[in-house]
Formats: structure tokens, sequence, C-alpha cells
């Protein structure tokens, strides 16, 4: 049995026999049947649902006259969002708002969600960030074929007809290569502040590890803004048109 | 004595410490080398993207002083920026992770 955190085993203790038994209807033997949801399965199922239960709350609470707190939180994060992805890719960029919005709201609590004691955050695993990565990496493909049709696959060709077999392997190597970036930034940060915060709790656990704590929180907002500026850089390579 | 001499002699000096590498095996479990290196390499990554991040923030605090009104654009560039070259020091990191038992 693996070391659980209790939300996982509160799921494991419900869950496991329906889900082992799914898994291996796939053909995938979990490892340790009992427990087939690992930690940070579990701590995704949390933020998940945390998140659906406020935007349902937000949802709730719309108005037009008298806008709450929520509303004006999350209306100054739609603005921003907004106002960055239109300074980058230009015009007609509203429509990317939605996913960007979400992905960095998701990504900023998985993060956050590691300073709780109790909890730990999905991403300081290296397949969480591998899946939002995946995710940044065909929508901005997809956008792109939408955008262009197939003379999206021009993009690949570089400046040059006469270039495109050398440009072609460069490229495409290129492409995934940024999801191997946007995958190793965000997990050896988080990864890389859990580690300092459990050598410095090791020391002293009274008073010591706080600035690190609140490095932690700092860089945590910062990579999970980062990750949604450098998505919607990409976005503006696949949609974005020279004049 | 020439200089040429002179350093020739230092560094047959130095021949005196080869006993040392016997003394390898029959430690227990012998260097472990790996760690070593990660050592090394984990103080040249960081040491080389301080550097670079200075640069970048140092070039952004000028055009900032010159130009107040090109905020936006200059923070854009250097909050980026500093990210992309914080990145290549993880992957260092990373790669430590990977390989050091």
């Amino acid at each position: 049995m693996p070391e659980q955190l209790w939300f996982t085993e509160i799921l494991n203790r419900l869950l496991a026999n329906p889900v082992t038994a799914l898994l291996r209807a796939v053909h995938v033997e979990p490892k340790h049947p009992a427990a087939p949801i690992s930690n940070s399965f579990a701590m995704e199922l949390l933020v998940f649902g945390l998140l659906l239960l406020m935007f349902l709350l937000l949802r709730s609470r719309l108005s037009v006259e008298r806008p709450g707190g929520l509303q004006h939180t999350f209306e100054g994060l739609e603005r921003f969002i907004h106002g960055q992805s239109s300074e980058i890719i230009g015009h007609h960029s509203e429509g990317y708002t939605a996913f960007l919005s979400t992905l960095f709201i998701f990504i900023l609590l998985c993060n956050l969600l590691g300073v709780i004691p109790g909890f730990e955050s999905p991403t300081a695993v290296p397949i969480v960030p591998l899946g939002c990565a995946i995710c940044a990496f065909l929508y901005y493909q997809a956008q792109g074929f939408k955008h262009a049709g197939v003379g999206y696959l021009k993009h690949f060709a570089g400046p040059m007809p006469a270039l495109a077999p050398l440009m072609l392997p460069i490229e495409l190597i290129s492409h995934l290569a940024r999801v191997l970036s946007l995958t190793i930034r965000l997990f050896a940060n988080m990864f890389a502040g859990d580690m300092v915060t459990l050598v410095f709790i090791s020391l002293l656990p009274i008073v010591f590890p706080i600035p690190f704590l609140v490095l932690h929180i700092f860089v945590s907002l910062l990579q999970a803004y980062i990750f949604v500026l450098l998505t919607t850089v990409y976005l503006q390579g696949a949609v974005g048109e020279e004049h | 004595m020439s200089k040429l001499s002179k350093l020739f002699m230092a560094l047959s000096v130095l021949s005196f410490a080869v006993p040392a590498f016997a003394q390898g095996e029959a430690a227990a479990g012998g260097t472990n080398w790996v760690a070593i290196a990660a050592g090394f390499s984990m103080a040249f990554a960081s040491g080389i993207c301080a550097l670079a991040q200075g640069k970048a923030t140092a070039s952004a605090a000028e055009s900032l002083a010159r130009n107040p009104a090109a905020r936006p654009g200059i923070q854009l560039a250097l909050i980026l920026g500093l990210a992309l070259i914080e990145s290549l020091a993880l992957y260092t990191l990373v790669i430590i992770f990977v390989k050091v038992k």
C-alpha cells in the first residue's frame, strides 16, 4: 500500500473496486489494486471539484446592476487575459480567452494546493504538467488548422519553399520541444519549491521555512502566468497573420 | 635553471599523487562521481543563469527609465525572458534528480 493523503484514502476506500475494474477493462494493471487512485490524481480531482463549485457559485450570483466580489474578481481576470492576448495576438482574440483563463486558474490552484498541509501539488509530479502542456499544444494546433485550414501546414515549411526539406524536421522538433519545455518548466519549479521547503523544514520547522513558502507562492503565480503567456505566444505563431 | 625546467620539475612532483587512484576501489562502494558532477553542473547552470538574468533585468530597468510609457511591453518582455532563462537552469536540476541516486 503506498503512502496516501487523507483525501486519497477517502477516494480509494469509496472507489477502489470500480476504478480497478475500469483500468483492467482497458488492460492496465494498477500497481496497487487496493489503491488505484494516486495522490496526484486525487488532488487533480479535488481541484476540478473546487473549480466546478466555484464556477457554479459564480454563475448563480451573476448580476449586471450589483456585481459581487466574486464577479469582480473573475471579470478582472478575464480582462487581464483578454488584454494580454489581444496585445500579443492582435485581432479576434476573444475566442481564446476562455481556454487561457481556465488553464490559468487550473494551474494556479494546482500549484497553490501544495502549500496547505495535508494536500500536495498535483503539478509536482511530471505527468500533470505534461497533461496541461499537451492540452495547450493540441489547442493551438487545432486553432491553427481552424484559422487557416490545410494551409496551416505551410507554417512548418519555413520562409521559402525551397528550404522546406530542411525546415520541416527543425520545425517539427521545435514544436515538440515546446511541449517538453512547458512541462519541465512547470514541474521543475514546483518540485524544486517542494524540495527546498523540505530541506528547510528538516533544519528548523518553526519560523525558518516561511520565506521559502512565500517564495513558493510567488513562483506558483509566476509559473501559472508564464504557462499561459507562452501558450498565447504559440497561439500567435499559429494564427497570427503577417501583413 | 630555466623556466621550462622548473615547470617540468613541478609537474613531475604531481606524479607522486598517483597511488591515490588505488584507494578508490578499496573504499566502501567507491566515490560517487555522478553526485560530484551533479554538484558542479548545477553550480555552473545556476551561475550562468544568474548572469543572463542579470543582463536581462539591467537592460529592462534601463529601458524603463528611458521610456516609462512603454512599461507594459517592457514588463512583458522582461517576465518572458526571465522565465525562459530560468527554465534552462531547471533542465539541469531535472537531470540531476533523474540521474543521482
